[in-house]
Formats: C-alpha cells, structure tokens, sequence
C-alpha cells in the first residue's frame, strides 16, 4: 500500500469524523452509515481495542434507530450539546479551550487562525455551514486536505497544535453533558484516532 | 419678439462667450428665421439631442433624469425630455416653445449658468413646469401611463386606493408625482405639501351650502382688508354665508369656555375640539360672537357658552367633505405613531383625553402644524365620544 | 505507523467511500467568498442605543469599535458592543421544543424553560409558526393570539423588530395588543389628566436654559448620569455636555442640587457637592403633601399662578389641611412616615419656594403600587412653586431620558418600516370577533389575563375583559425580564399553547418557548437611524459589519419568507429590498426637510455614513401655556392644570381618588407593613451598565461588574454586617415570591433597609437547592440574579394598571448551600420529558 493510499484512506476518516460533528443523522445519512461497505468499516475499526467499545455504541444508535422520533432525539442531543451555547453544552469551537480570557466567545483568536490557514490553502467554508472556522468540523476537514496535499510535518504540527490542543478537554465536555452515548462516543473515538494518527505521523 | 432682439445682440458678441449650446440655439435660430423651413426647425428641437446641447440642459436635469427609472428600467422603454415636455397637441405643442424661449434666454444670460443659479431657480422653472401639466391634465404622462390601462391587481392596495382615486377624476400625474423625472425644488416652508397634493386646493364655494376647512385658515374681520381676526382651525365644518371677491363671509357654530376673553371656540359643549381662534379684538367686535344659552361641564366644573360666528376668510381650502382629511389623517396617524409602539384606535380614548396622549408623544413625530392639527383632529372627532361601537 | 493501523487503513480503502463519504464542510476558495476577505481598515458607521460607533473588521469578524466622531462623552457600554455579536448565548439556528415538534398543541408545558429543542429549517420553523397561527385562530380566534407584546427594540428605523413582527402577523390574523409600558405605565396615565401631556415622552426646557437661569435643581428619585448613556434611538450623549457645565456650576455655587432618594445617585457622585435628601423609600407622597402644608401655612405658595393655570386647589387643600380626612399633613405627620424631620421638611419648603427652582422626577418612583400619586402631588408642588412656563422652573418629568433638554434640531427624521397593514390589506384570517374579550389590555396585565381570563377589571375609566390567551409571540422583547414575579410566570406559562421568540439570544425567554427563530443582530445588516432620539441631530447610516452570524437572519427577511409562505410578500416588502427601503425612507426625510436643510443624495450620505442638522434652538417647557392659556391650552379636560380633577373622582376608585393622596403599600420597608417579615426594600432601577436586559449577554463586559458570575447586589453595611455578609460573597436574597443568588457590594450609597439589584439581569433559574437541573420549578433558585424574581405583580391603581415592581420587600443572607453554574447566557438545560 502506498503513503499515497494511506493518506488517502485517513483523509476519508477525517472526512467522515467531520461531517458527524457537523449534522444531525439524517434518515439518508443513517443508511449510508449502515450500508454493508460501511459496515466493513466499522468492523475494521472496531479491532483497535481502544475503538471497540465507542464503535459498538454508535453502531448500536445507528442501527437501532427506526423511528423518526428516536431520530429527532438523536437530533435533540446534537442540539444540545453543540448549536445552543457553552454550559451544559460541549461548544465544538477551539477558541473557546484555547483562549487566556475569563470569558472566551464565539469567533475568537482561533477563528482567525483558521481562517488564515484556510485562505493560503485556497479553501473557505462552505456557505451552507455557518459556523465559524474554529469549528472542530471544519479543523477536522482542513486536516482531510491535508493528508492528501501536505508533508507529514505539516500534518503533525497542524494535528497537534490546532486540534490536539484542545480535542481531549472537548471530549470531556461532550462526556459530561451527553444526554445519551452516540456523541460521547463518536468524540472518544475521534480523540483515539487524533491520538494515533499522531503517534503514527511523529513514526514515520 | 424682445426675446430674440436680445438674441441678436448676443449672438453679435465675440465667439469666445459663445458656448457650444449657444451655437446650437443660433443654428436653431438661423434655421427659422432665415431657411423657412419652420416644422423641420421646429421638429429638430423636437430631439433629445437638441434639449441637451445646452450645457445648464445637460448638467442638470439631463443627469437628474438619468438617476430615474424615466430613464433606466427593466423594460428598456426610455422617456427623453421631448416625450414629457413637449405635446403633441400642435396648439399647447407651440405653448411650450414659446416657453422654452425663456431657457434659452437664461442659458444665454447666464441666469442659471451655475449651480447655485440654476438651484435659485429651479422653483421657478419647476412651478412654470408643472402649471404647464397641470394646463394639459399630464397628457404628457399618460401618453404611455394611462388610467384605464393600468392593471390594479398587480399595484400595492395602498397604489391601488389612490390610484383609482386619481383616475376616477382624470387627476393630472403632477399633481401627486413631482419630482419623479428631477430633483425637486427647495420648496420652503410652503404648508403641508402632501396633504393639499392629496385633497386639493378646495372647491368654489357656494353661498348657503356647508364646507370644511382644508388648512388651518386665517381669519378676518371683514371683506376686505389684512386685519387679522384670528384662525379657524383645520377639519372644521363652517357655513358660508356670502361670497365677495375672494373672501367669503361664514359662519361657525360651538362652544366656548367662561374664561379669559371667550375668543376660542368649541366644537361641542365640554369637548375641546378646537374650532376657531379669535383674537382679542374679534372677540370684543360687536355682533361678531352670538352667545346663547350657558352650561356648566360636571367634569371641570366650568361654565360653556354656546355660540355662533360670524366672520370672513379667504374662499380657497375650503372641501364639500372632510373624508378625504380623515383619510389622509388617518394614514399619517397609522404610519406615524406606530414607529415605537402600536398606536392606539382613536376610539381607544375619549375626545378630552387625546390632547393630553397625543401631545406627550409628538416629540417623536414628524408633522408640520396643519397635519398635527388635523391628526388631533382626526383622533378626537373618532374618539370614544363619538365611536360608542366598539369596547376597546 | 503499525502493522496494525496501516492493515486498517488499507481495508478502508476497499470499501465505497459513498458510503461513508460526506460532503466536505470545505470548498475552493472563490473570489466571493465574503467572510474571507482580506482584512482592510474602512470604519463604517453605526449606530445603537449606546451611541454612534466606528467599527473596523478582520476576517469578516468586528475587530474594534470606537465612538462615532461627534461623541465627546461615550459610555463605558462600548465596550460591550463586539460582545452582542459574539456571545456564548447567540441563538445560532431555528429551533423548535422537541416536545412541541412531537405533540404540537398537546405537548408538555409544564416544565418550560428546560427543554430539549431540535434545529429545524427556516422552512420548517415557518411552516410550525404558521400552523400554529392556524391553530389559534381556527380554533380560538383573534382573542386566543397576544402578539402586542412589545418593548425596546434595537435600533434602525428599517429593522425594528416589532414592526416587521406585528405586521407579518397581521398578514395572517387579528391579535390582542397592549397599551403603555413597563417604564412609565403610571406616568404616562396619570400626567395628561394633569398637565395635560404624558411628560414622560415630551421634550423638556433646555439644559442651557436651566443652567442660565435655575436656582435650585431637585432631582426627585432621578438618576441623569446613570441614564441618559442610553436612547431611544441613537444616542447622541451631548447631555454630558451640560451635566458637566452644571458640575461647573454647582461647584461655583451658582447652582444649587438637592437629591431626593433613598439612595446615594451616580448623578450625585459624579456633581460632587450635592445636597442629597434621603427619603424612606415610597413615602414620597406624603414628604411632598408636608412640604405643601408648610407652603400653605406660611404663605410662600404661588396664589396668583394657581389661581390663573389651575383648578381645584381648594378640593386638595381640604386634604392637605385635615377637613376632608380628618387628618392634617403637617410636615410632623409626614415626618412619622417619610423619615425626614419636621424641620428639615420645612426647611424644603422654603427652599423650593426661593428663587427659580426647577423640579426634575425621575421614573422610578411611579413604578410602585399608587404611582400615580407621586408624580401628581409632585404636579401639585411645581403649581404652588409657581414658575410652570419659565426658564430654568417649574416641573419635568424626563430629563434623564433619551437626550431630553438637548435643543431639538427642527429637522424632519426619517420614517420607518411600516407597523401596520397598508391600506387595502387584509389578514387571512379576517375575523375581529374577540368574543367579548377586550383586544387592547394594559402591558402588564398579560399574565393575569392567562391566569384569569373573563376577569372584568378597571383601566382608565374603562372596563377591561382580560381575553383567555393561548399563543404568544415575542419579537425582540424578553418578557422573562421586564414583567414581574417570575414564578407566577411560569403558572401562566403552563397554560400557553405555544409561544413563538423570534431574538438574537437564548434568554430565558427563549428558553420559555416553543419556537425559537434567531435574528441577526444590529451590526449584521443595513439600516439607518435617528442620531438623538429627542435632539434629531442627525441621520446616521448603520452599515452592516459583519453576515449574519450562523442562519439568523434580519428581521425583514425572517417576515418576508414569512410573508412568502402567506402568499403575500410584495404586500409585505411593497416590493422593496432592505437597500431600496433605506434609500425610500431616507428619500422621505430629504423631501421633508426641502427648504429646510440641503441634504446629499442617499448614495451620497450612504457613503459619508451621517448627515448633520447641526444644534437646535433652546426652548421652554409650557411656555406657551404660560403666556396665554386660553389660546394654549393644556391637553387636560378643562386646559388648566388639575389639581383636582373631576374625571378621575368619576371614576371612583378607591385606590386613585380625585386629587394626589397617599394611601398606605401593601409592602413598605422601614415600618410599613411586611417589614417584620421582610425587612429590606428591593430597588430594581434601570442598570448603570446595560439597556434593560439588552448587553447582559455581552459576556466579557458582563465579566467587568459581576461578582463571583452572579449580578451585583449593593448593601448597606450595617445590613450586611448584621448578616454576616462580606464584599463579594454570594448572597440569597428572598421573599414569599421567589429566591435569587446575587454577588455581595457593600456600599455607602445605599442606606439601612435598602438593597439594589438592577433589572435587566438575565433570568437563569436552577433547582430549589441549587441543583443544574430544575429551573422549571415553581420556587427554583435563580442564580444571577434578577430582581424580578422576587417583585410584585400587582396594577399600580385601576387607573393606570401599571406595574409596581418597586413595591417590594426582601430580606437576604449569606448563602451557603452548594453554588450552582450560573445557567443563563446559554441555550435551555435540558430535560427528558
């Protein structure tokens, strides 16, 4: 398998993690989930042992889940944790963990930070997500370009300086505020992957 | 023929105070007077090219137009100056001519020449313009805006209402559409220019017959002369009684308070809806107030009077109806006072109380004195005093 | 990297990344994208009720804001503008109760304020929003809907939250209003019967004028210094200008400045050399009724002025000296009442009767049960005075509001987005059957018309029939700050059907809703506004700074997809975008004031960012009237003013007879009764450092004043020290309404038996015990700190149906139990139903 490959398979992984953390499961989003080819996934996945259980918990929700209203409770735990504010929520902004202020808000130094990262690479935000770029969705997007655009250094400085900085204190938030399992274990397993994908990159 | 003597001597000056639109006018001019062919002349001038080949032309209203949708709009239909100056009625087509004369002797003159010159006279231009529409009824305009093309489902309710308003009179654009094609004039501080642009100047009146006042009118003592008697307030139902020259004599009914000199008038006994200011000398003039029987009002304890006036004020703004005030009222009442909060139904409060309500909140509301008058006016006459229909 | 990972990553890519692809949230950069852009210095212009600002922008986020170039006296609140945009509590998407979603009109009401919600499209909220108006009006009519509950608002004549809502609303169906407000509720009544006018809204004699010929100011009860940072409309704060002369003068001792209050004011610290006059607080009426005895008995009343501008003296002076009631108001029966010696009243007296001496009311004191008295018995006084018309005296009721006594310019101000329907345009649902119920009820009577609907009470000579309302709508109003007695609330609020919030925040009172629709804030779109609400200085343009954040969007696009969805967007928009409104509305004012001022095209002055109608001329309060009376009548029944007035004996109610009296609080401090149970008086004034509960979210300068998180609360400190109570410990303040946490400020300025806690500070309730979940408990601990958590819910009178939040008593400790998370400033805390 060639790093091009393999760069190419962890750049769908960050892909995926992002788009999680960015929408609700939609009904359509829930059968491409759960499709056998993404079933092999899961299964690959759950072989790391640190994975096995958070995976076992979102295939659990996604498969389980039949009617629309466990779908919009679903939703309702997305809400909660991520669109409405920063107590007894897990705001997914990086300003707000990284920041020396008292009171860290939305569209802080980070925002900026990513910003300008996001313009030398000639990318932007899509205009039908309106978060800012601190957003643990759109780091964890630009970190999909960069496995298949940018050396390994690159990735690593960018891995742990913008997203590893502050993924574990957010990973706890979510795990505290959660009122159900799916996202607390899809940030656990965002963490172990972030984790690893760094231990990988500092490797090679 | 002054005009072109004056014309000549100009023309006979050294070139270099010639501009380019002077070279125009006298080619115009040469073209007239010396080829005979006067309607090729004359259709010349017909021409967009020729309004503006004066530099004052250009400057100004050409580049004023140019802002407007008379000249860019999605259908690419464009008016230039001849379409809406210039009719096509061959008599009121020389009218216009002979008029424009006038322009050109100020272009030449250097009467608006600058800016600020052209500014200073603009009302003046603007006013012979528009009693020039006002002369045609606007044919002008409805050459392509007509009444009884337009398509009322597609206009606004509001477009609608007044339009059909319009049209059932044949009303002249003009008169509400001023300054859709330049900039209008410096007007000063004439009085309420929307409300008489909505209900007019007022209609000849009749001896015998009862009319209401469109402003808030002075008043005199007699046919003639300047000697003030005082004001007769706007909305006001008033009798006339005799006509003589442009004076009428009329007579007021109402109420007025024992207090002070007496000199102002109530629509009704206890309700102070104000009819007619009289000054100190009116009040005192003998036969000018009649007083009748007297009253006591229980929610002020003070004493009425009922009373009848007769004096004299000019015979203009004076309407067979009030509708067309209370509509115009009601309109600057609703949009107005529903800036901050929603206004409430003049039948909300009685008729006594709404000075006190109205008047606290007219520190946040644009109107000139006759419309804050009629507003009052308005909110009184519909006041729970008179609306017993609805509980609010 | 491991044999392990890369087998992983190997297999991953045999399997259809369809599947598990998703779009990314990136994309190419384009040359349009508009939040990307370079950052470049260009200061656009805006305004607010703060003032005029220039802002400057970096990655299309608002970078820093300084005072407009005009305004020598900024508040310090401009540090809290970038914090309205950016704030943890924005409300970011449309969102809907996830019960509601689930059971529409049959959904659990009952713990409102901790719901979980559910973000939805625009489509979707809208299409909610109009089934829901559906609902109401299929099933109760126009009487089952309130949607005229409506406050301040932010800035802009284009935007104005209410109107777009009112007007959208009025597409659909006919709904219940209100009448007055939560400021001036008992003023705004009682004044017209009296001097004929609602004084409260109207322009005051000139601060110039006052400071070239005043004697003596009385601020009654009124903060200027504190209130005047904020406006109506855009703030101009030349105020500062002649409150800083007058610091001059009072120094000089040209001027002299009594302060009466319970308090110690900003006002007063900041003249220095002040004379303050406490006062027990709500015991106004009878301090003025002593004052008057002692006028009358010496003699140094104005005869001749009553005589001629007045009427009904003599009925009021049978009160005063004791033959109507039995009961003479000698300045020793005032003093058993008021705290003030006999011989201090007198000394008043006497003071108030020398020279030119101008009377200035603040607010506060006629937002307590009986307001209506004070500010007629103040009436009362400033008659007697005698110098009502002249410079520098006589009586005014709003020179700490908005810039009154700034000269007014003369100019014409712009209009504004339409309120109403126009002409022709009627609702959907065109049914004005109200059943009998009244459209109109007093603002702060809502509540008890959930709770009781069908009850007939008296308003202003009118019979009011509270309607029985089952659906709200709020725009831009948070009535979880302004009304009263929290826990009352949320009784009423379990019997609402569906309530719709269309805001900036989650502020409680979105977190009380069913639907939540987020609008962009004042700095995210373009509008143009009045530069001095009163002054009508200017006309400054409010360029937009940054896109609307998330999908909150203008209150104009909210209600034209509304509108869309009616089928009746062009009767809403007339078929004009936002930049065609301003240049139609400016338009409008250019005309208006042709002849008048020589004002630039809009491109022109769009481009400037203001336009200036310079300074205005100085001018005299009822002036006029004092010239010639009878040509200038007062607004009031006879056109004098009514020291007794017939109309309102008419209508007899015990609780406002004909002329100024007092009649004893149900709850008074300092002996009054309740004061065994509930020693301390509650004052819940307007805020030093927020409009109301607006900048409350602004976090970082809300961080500049809390203490420990929580609203400051200021003690005296013989009270707190008798309570064992430190600066900045958290203290619990309660009654038998309700309990709140607020942070501990001992200071010299409040006497014994008072406590502050300004309004405005945002409802965030937790459990009984301090526990995170519970808020939607009757009786739950609100942990920052609201006063009107503890305020009661009663009419001022059956003339004005006011509110009394300032007739309320308290008594607090040191708490001690476990502090919770403040748990507002973000969205709900949720709870599974």
């Amino acid at each position: 398998m060639s790093q091009t490959e393999v760069n190419q398979a962890r750049s769908l992984v960050y892909n995926l993690f992002s788009s999680l953390f960015a929408w609700e499961i939609s009904e359509q989003r829930q059968k491409e989930l759960t499709s056998p080819d993404a079933m092999v996934f899961w299964d690959m996945l759950a072989q790391d042992p640190n994975m096995a259980r958070p995976v076992q918990i979102l295939l659990a929700t996604l498969t389980q889940m039949t009617t629309e209203r466990q779908r919009l409770e679903l939703a309702a735990d997305f809400c909660g944790l991520f669109l409405v504010g920063d107590k007894n929520a897990a705001s997914p902004y990086a300003s707000l963990y990284l920041s020396d202020e008292d009171r860290p808000t939305i569209f802080g130094e980070q925002h900026h930070v990513m910003c300008d990262f996001l313009r030398q690479s000639q990318l932007q935000v899509q205009s039908d997500f309106k978060e800012p770029a601190d957003h643990l969705a759109v780091m964890l997007a630009f970190m999909a370009q960069l496995c298949v655009t940018a050396s390994d250094e690159s990735q690593l400085a960018f891995l742990e300086t913008c997203i590893d900085s502050w993924l574990a204190a957010f990973v706890d938030k979510v795990d505290t505020c959660d009122p159900g399992q799916f996202y607390s274990a899809l940030a656990k397993m965002t963490l172990q992957w972030v984790r690893d994908d760094i231990s990988a990159l500092k490797q090679l | 023929m002054k005009w072109l003597i004056n014309l000549w001597r100009t023309l006979n000056r050294p070139a270099r105070y010639l501009t380019l639109g002077t070279i125009s006018i006298s080619a115009f001019i040469m073209g007239v007077v010396f080829w005979g062919g006067f309607n090729t002349a004359l259709e010349a001038t017909n021409t967009e090219q020729f309004c503006i080949s004066c530099h004052t032309m250009k400057d100004t209203p050409y580049k004023e137009l140019q802002e407007t949708v008379h000249w860019s709009n999605r259908s690419g239909v464009r008016a230039t100056c001849p379409d809406c100056h210039v009719p096509h009625n061959w008599t009121q087509k020389m009218g216009v001519k002979v008029a424009a004369a006038k322009d050109i002797y100020g272009e030449i003159f250097g009467v608006i020449d600058t800016p600020e010159k052209y500014e200073k006279k603009r009302l003046e231009m603007a006013s012979r313009v528009w009693k020039q529409f006002d002369k045609t009824n606007s044919q002008t305009c409805k050459n392509c805006h007509d009444y009884k093309s337009m398509n009322w489902d597609k206009m606004s309710p509001l477009a609608v209402k007044q339009m059909k308003q319009a049209a059932e009179k044949d009303q002249s654009c003009i008169d509400c559409h001023k300054g859709i094609a330049h900039h209008l004039p410096d007007m000063g501080t004439s009085r309420a220019p929307e409300l008489i642009a909505q209900v007019g100047h007022g209609v000849s009146p009749v001896d015998g017959q009862e009319y209401y006042s469109a402003l808030t009118k002075e008043l005199f003592e007699g046919p003639t002369g300047d000697k003030d008697a005082g004001l007769l307030n706007i909305a006001t139902e008033v009798k006339v009684l005799e006509t003589q020259g442009d004076r009428v004599k009329i007579s007021i009914e109402g109420w007025r308070k024992r207090i002070g000199a007496g000199r102002v008038i109530y629509k009704d006994f206890g309700v102070n809806i104000l009819t007619a200011q009289l000054t100190k000398e009116a009040a005192k003039h003998e036969g000018t107030i009649r007083v009748f029987e007297d009253k006591q009002d229980p929610m002020t304890g003070l004493t009425w009077q009922r009373v009848e006036v007769d004096i004299w004020t000019n015979k203009n703004y004076l309407l067979q109806n009030p509708d067309m005030l209370w509509s115009y009222a009601k309109d600057t009442y609703n949009t107005a006072c529903s800036v901050c909060h929603t206004q409430p139904a003049p039948a909300h409060f009685d008729a006594n109380t709404w000075p006190g309500m109205f008047q606290g909140m007219l520190a946040f509301v644009n109107m000139d004195q006759d419309t804050t008058a009629l507003v009052q006016k308005y909110l009184q006459e519909h006041s729970s005093t008179f609306d017993k229909s609805g509980h609010h | 990297m491991t044999m392990n990972r890369r087998h992983f990553l190997k297999g991953l890519l045999s399997v259809s990344c369809v599947a598990l692809g998703s779009t990314s949230v990136l994309k190419p950069l384009t040359a349009m994208a508009g939040t990307l852009s370079e950052p470049k210095e260009d200061w656009l212009v805006t305004g607010s009720h703060w003032g005029a600002f220039r802002i400057n922008r970096k990655n299309g986020v608002i970078d820093k804001v300084l005072p407009f170039d005009t305004d020598k006296y900024p508040s310090d609140m401009i540090n809290g503008i970038r914090g309205l945009v950016y704030n943890n509590s924005r409300a970011r998407y449309p969102m809907v109760r996830l019960d509601y979603l689930l059971k529409g009109w049959d959904s659990d009401t009952t713990k409102r304020g901790d719901f979980r919600f559910v973000r939805v499209t625009w489509d979707q909220a809208l299409e909610l929003f109009i089934d829901a108006l559906n609902t109401v009006q299929t099933q109760y009519g126009p009487s089952g809907l309130h949607a005229g509950q409506t406050g301040w608002r932010a800035v802009g004549q284009m935007h104005s939250c209410t109107s777009h809502m009112q007007r959208a609303v009025a597409m659909h169906g006919n709904f219940i209003k209100k009448v007055g407000d939560y400021s001036t509720g008992a003023g705004q009544v009682i004044m017209p019967y009296v001097l004929g006018s609602t004084e409260v809204y109207a322009q005051g004699t000139s601060w110039s004028l006052i400071l070239e010929h005043t004697d003596t100011i009385v601020l009654w009860s009124n903060d200027p210094y504190k209130n005047l940072q904020v406006g109506w409309n855009t703030e101009t704060h030349e105020s500062y200008f002649y409150l800083a002369e007058l610091k001059k003068k009072v120094k000089e001792g040209k001027i002299k400045v009594i302060s009466i209050d319970p308090v110690v004011s900003k006002t007063q610290n900041y003249l220095e050399n002040v004379e303050h006059q406490y006062v027990n607080p709500q015991t106004d009426v009878p301090l003025m009724l002593g004052i008057a005895h002692e006028m009358v008995k010496q003699g140094w009343h104005d005869a001749d002025f009553i005589q001629g501008y007045s009427l009904g003296f003599d009925e009021f002076l049978k009160y005063l000296q004791g033959q109507s009631d039995g009961v003479e108001k000698t300045p020793e029966w005032a003093s058993k009442i008021c705290g003030i010696s006999p011989e201090r009243i007198r000394e008043l007296a006497k003071v108030m009767t020398t020279g030119r001496v101008q009377m200035m009311m603040g607010w506060c004191v006629q937002r307590q049960q009986h307001g209506e008295q004070p500010y007629w018995m103040a009436a009362v006084l400033a008659t007697m005075i005698g110098q009502i018309g002249l410079p520098g005296g006589g009586i005014s009721y709003g020179h700490h509001y908005s810039g009154i006594g700034i000269p007014a310019s003369g100019a014409a101000m712009p209009g504004a987005f339409p309120r109403n329907l126009d002409e022709g345009v009627k609702p959907i649902f065109d049914n004005n059957d109200f059943k009998g119920y009244s459209s109109v009820i007093p603002v702060a009577r809502w509540i008890d018309s959930i709770l009781e609907p069908g009850k007939v009470i008296d308003a202003n000579g009118n019979k009011v029939t509270l309607p029985d309302i089952k659906m709200m709508v709020f725009s831009g109003c948070n009535p979880w700050n302004h009304h009263q007695n929290r826990n009352r609330m949320k009784e009423a609020y379990h019997k609402l059907k569906c309530v719709v919030t269309i805001d900036t925040n989650w502020n409680a009172g979105s977190r009380f809703s069913d639907i939540v629709l987020p609008a962009c804030t004042t700095l995210e779109r373009n509008d143009l506004d009045i530069y001095g609400a009163y002054a009508n200085r200017g006309i400054l343009a409010m360029h937009k700074m940054v896109e609307p954040l998330y999908e909150s969007l203008s209150d104009f696009e909210i209600f034209t997809r509304f509108a869309r969805k009616l089928g009746k967007e062009k009767e809403y928009t007339r078929g004009m975008n936002e930049l065609q409104w301003l240049e139609y509305l400016y338009n409008g004012c250019k005309q208006a004031n042709n002849g008048q001022f020589d004002m630039p095209d809009f491109a022109s002055f769009w481009k400037a960012g203001y336009y200036d109608f310079g300074p205005g001329k100085p001018w005299v309060r009822h002036q006029a009237f004092r010239e010639d009376p009878e040509i200038n009548p007062l607004g009031t029944p006879s056109g004098l003013i009514e020291i007794y007035s017939r109309k309102i004996a008419s209508y007899n109610y015990d609780d406002c007879p004909g002329h100024p009296t007092w009649m004893e609080k149900v709850e008074r401090s300092h002996g009054g009764p309740g004061s065994k149970k509930h020693p301390i008086w509650l004052q819940s004034c307007h805020p030093d450092k927020r409009l109301h509960s607006q900048m409350c979210e602004s976090d970082e300068f809300r961080a500049t004043y809390t203490v420990k998180d929580r609203e400051p609360c200021y003690l005296n400190a013989k009270d707190a020290k008798k309570r064992g109570i430190k600066n900045g410990d958290i203290v619990r303040v309660f009654n038998d309404r309700g309990q709140l946490l607020a942070g501990a400020v001992i200071s010299s300025n409040f006497p014994e038996g008072v406590i502050r806690i300004q309004e405005g500070a945002w409802y965030s309730p937790v459990g009984k015990d301090g526990a995170k979940a519970g808020g939607w408990e009757i009786g739950a601990l609100d942990s920052y700190g609201d006063p009107n958590t503890l305020t009661l819910d009663i009419g001022t009178s059956k003339l004005a149906q006011a509110c009394s939040a300032y007739t309320c008593l308290v008594d607090y400790e040191k708490y001690t139990g476990k502090v919770p998370e403040v748990s507002g400033f973000s969205g709900p805390i949720e709870v599974s139903v």
